[in-house]
């Protein structure tokens, strides 16, 4: 293609916007929202997840032991829970060093006069949070274990609720996205009705049908690069202060910053100018007859 | 150059707009299609350069059955044809030499080109001193000369007219035929459908009449009509 055709499209395309301008602002303002509800969607469930493995790498395993396990048995059982792949750290709780725990935690000394009820127990941590439930097993069927305990379902529930964050994200940008191309088509039938008579001077002189498709295809790109564009000015000014605001206020929550989204940015040029182009391929299909 | 071969055409609904229609025209010649209104001219013009299908028959152009053209290559049929309309069809919002240019731009021609290209056509024509001029500005008869350029401007083997004086005093009608004479005396081939009768009857070219979408009619050096 040659550059002065290229440039004959675009400023075609530009003629059409300006010319429309009143819808396209509304196709630029859907493809925006549409762009900054997935945009809102992805931040929070990317910093969820983040957060997420926080938590989880502090999960615990504890294995309470049955009584009659004696010292020996106790060291053997150590060695068999280090031995267990994916393990990271083994520590050994004394039925009288859990009492005091106990103590500390409830501030006064409930249990005086009885003997100590609790048991021998080991605290496990592991190494990558996806393995809480499958060394738990491993340990349940070690000998002289009684019982072993986890956030059992509090991480899957959590996991549960990303999934759900991330489903209702894209139903609703589906959902917008199918109103930026109906917009946007509408629009791109406004500017092939304005067109229409230089469109079939066009086919007359011997224009093929992609010379005039392209003016129509690069104004609605445009649109959604204009709609996209937005949509990125706007979640990363809004994150940016959001983020200071929690770094301040909460800092035991530590959000991803914002660097790390950069990628993204590109990604949602190219998704506001696919639903442009797929929004504007609609009209040229149904009203430009070439 | 063009041959037409048991060519009719029904338009959906409608009657038989050309019946059964054998012709060939030779590179070079003038030709004017005749005939009352509803005779078939314009639909004649329109399947030379595949604007609409014949229903049954075949069209030869440089030797190409058009009618079996795949879509995608009439427009490189189109580039081998001038077209003139009785309306101009002409950006309003560009001038002469912009509407020109236009038809080179369409077809992707250089800009180096285009320069040289449109004011030799434009001279041609006898408007280089309205090159400017947008065509709101300009009368019927320089604004069907800016048709007659931009059809012109990427040197068609064919030139089509249909009524392009339709819309033109009987003085500013004379200077396009004349224009029409010219073109057709430096090498191109012209097909003009026309109402014109006494041009057509000064100008003794070859005449194809229409009546009813039949060829009726077949002269050299004829006139409009030869009843009355
Ligand atoms: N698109 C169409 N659909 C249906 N019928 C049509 C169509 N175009 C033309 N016709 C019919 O075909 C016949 C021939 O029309 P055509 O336009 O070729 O005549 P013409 O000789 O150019 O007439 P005029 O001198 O008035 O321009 C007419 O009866 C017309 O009504
Ligand atoms: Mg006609």
């Amino acid at each position: 293609m040659r550059l002065r055709t290229f440039n004959y499209f675009f400023k075609e395309a530009f003629i059409s916007l300006i010319r429309n301008r009143w819808m396209s602002l509304a196709s630029i303002g859907a493809v925006a929202s549409a762009l900054i509800i997935l945009g809102s969607f992805l931040l929070i469930s990317v910093n969820f997840d983040h957060i997420l493995k926080d938590v989880e790498s502090q999960v615990e395993i504890t294995a309470y032991l049955e009584d009659t396990v004696d010292s020996i048995g106790i060291t053997r059982l150590n060695s068999q829970i280090s031995s267990i792949s994916g393990v990271k750290e083994v520590k050994f709780i004394s039925k009288e060093a859990a009492l005091e725990e106990f103590k500390q935690q409830v501030g006064k000394d409930l249990l005086e006069g009885i003997d100590n009820p609790l048991p021998n127990s080991f605290r496990i941590k592991v190494d990558n949070p996806q393995n809480v439930a499958s060394v738990a097993g491993e340990i349940q069927n070690l000998k002289g274990v009684e019982e072993v305990k986890y956030g059992k379902g509090v991480v899957e529930k959590l996991f549960n609720i990303i999934y759900w964050i991330r489903l209702l994200g894209l139903v609703i940008m589906v959902v917008f996205a199918a109103v930026s191309i109906f917009i946007i088509s509408n629009t791109i039938r406004l500017t092939v009705f304005a067109r229409r008579r230089e469109i079939n001077i066009m086919k007359y002189i011997g224009a093929t049908d992609w010379f005039v498709r392209w003016p129509f295809l690069i104004e609605g790109m445009v649109l959604g690069f204009i709609g996209s564009a937005i949509a990125i000015g706007i979640l990363a000014g809004g994150y940016v202060y959001l983020y200071n605001i929690v770094k301040l206020n909460i800092p035991m929550i530590s959000l991803i910053p914002m660097e790390e989204f950069y990628n993204y940015a590109l990604g949602f040029l190219a998704i506001g100018m696919f639903i442009g182009a797929f929004g504007s391929s609609f009209s040229i299909r149904r009203f430009l007859h070439v | 150059m063009i041959e037409m071969f048991g060519v009719s055409k029904v338009y959906p609904g409608g009657l038989d707009a050309l019946k059964d229609i054998n012709l060939k025209i030779s590179r070079g010649e003038f030709v004017f299609i005749v005939g009352p209104s509803g005779a078939g001219k314009s639909t004649f013009i329109k399947l030379l350069f595949r604007e609409e299908l014949p229903t049954r028959g075949q069209i030869f152009f440089n030797g190409k059955n058009i009618t079996r053209m795949r879509n995608r290559d009439i427009p490189f049929l189109r580039r081998r044809i001038g077209i003139v309309f009785q309306d101009f069809r002409l950006l309003p919002e560009k001038t002469a030499y912009e509407n020109v240019a236009f038809a080179m731009e369409v077809v992707e021609a250089s800009s180096r080109e285009i320069r040289r290209k449109v004011p030799q056509v434009l001279e041609r024509v006898g408007l280089s001193h309205k090159a400017d001029a947008k065509p709101s500005e300009l009368s019927g008869g320089e604004q069907q000369r800016v048709a007659l350029a931009r059809a012109l401007v990427n040197e068609p083997d064919v030139l089509v007219a249909d009524e392009p004086t339709g819309n033109l005093d009987p003085d500013t009608s004379w200077e396009i035929m004349k224009l029409l004479s010219d073109i057709n005396k430096r090498g191109t081939t012209v097909v003009v459908a026309t109402h014109a009768r006494e041009l057509v009857n000064a100008m003794r070219k070859r005449v194809l009449q229409l009546d009813k979408g039949r060829l009726v009619r077949d002269e050299e050096r004829g006139v409009y009509s030869n009843e009355a």
